[in-house]
């Protein structure tokens, strides 16, 4: 019960944040609003028993990436946004009904998975050995590929990063002729 | 162990994603926009924690990872991109990105 209230208001301090994120005006507030949600949405991974996944979303997302848009946004003058319009408020009123359809169609899918998936056993393991004890097993043994290639997708967006956000400072010329 | 229901996850996380595709349809700055993607992300890495907590698997939590890792690789190269046509445009703006309309 007391992990249900807890549940609860992580749920909650996450939804309104969201509802921050897209109606506040200011983007430095709407950033703010980010960060608030990523906490609570660490909080409910620590409450389904993901200590893991909880702390590396504190670390890497409320972290990392929110310091990386504050940057950005810092960097940028944006004065002409704070001045003209934020939303585009009838094509946002128009998506409500798809959002609906995609909730329903949501819901179908996700509930029967979740009824043709198995139920583990690795429940058992997690109590007695622990969470990231096992999710590393796992994860350097079953999924040892997966994880290379997302090393390898992390190099390469590094270096498109660098190569869509450098300077020209001058233009090279094609001598190879 | 299994206090907390599928359904409750379930319900938080479509609502986090409704807010993030709202977000990312009705907001006019393109920062603002990679923000409410961020929030659709984390919608689903709830569904997938909630998802293992109620069946016991952990598979979840490691796409969750795998999903964390992609969002960093992705505000890397989407914030490049912003501030790429902002150099070059001086537009911070999405409906003044009109070119590939034909």
């Amino acid at each position: 019960m007391g992990k249900l209230i807890i549940f609860g208001f992580f749920s909650l301090m996450a939804i309104l944040s969201g509802i921050g994120i897209i109606t506040l005006k200011n983007p430095v507030y709407v950033i703010v609003a980010l960060l608030s949600s990523l906490i609570a949405v660490a909080g409910i991974f620590f409450t389904a028993g993901a200590e893991l996944v909880g702390a590396l979303q504190l670390l890497i997302y409320a972290v990392a990436i929110a310091i990386f848009y504050i940057i950005v946004i810092s960097a940028v003058p944006w004065q002409k946004a704070k001045k003209s319009e934020t939303h585009h408020r009838f094509e946002g009123l128009i998506s409500l009904p798809v959002v609906l359809l995609l909730y329903i169609e949501m819901i179908v899918v996700f509930l029967l998975g979740v009824k043709a998936s198995p139920e583990g056993e690795i429940a058992k393991l997690i109590e007695k050995i622990g969470n990231a004890e096992v999710i590393g097993a796992i994860l350097f043994s079953k999924y040892f590929l997966a994880f290379e290639v997302v090393s390898l997708v992390l190099l390469v967006g590094m270096i498109g990063a660098v190569l869509i956000g450098r300077k020209e400072s001058q233009t090279y010329e094609d001598d190879t002729t | 162990m299994k206090t907390i229901p599928l359904e409750a996850f379930l319900a938080v996380s479509m609502i986090l994603f409704g807010l993030g595709v709202i977000g990312i349809i009705a907001r006019r700055n393109l920062v603002t926009v990679l923000m409410s993607l961020e929030l659709a992300l984390n919608a689903v890495n709830i569904a997938l924690v909630g998802a293992d907590h109620h069946l016991g698997l952990a598979e979840g939590q490691i796409f969750a990872l795998f999903i964390i890792a992609l969002a960093a690789t992705e505000a890397a190269v989407g914030l490049g991109i912003i501030i790429a046509i902002f150099r070059l445009k001086k537009v911070e703006s999405t409906d003044e990105i009109s070119e590939l309309r034909g």
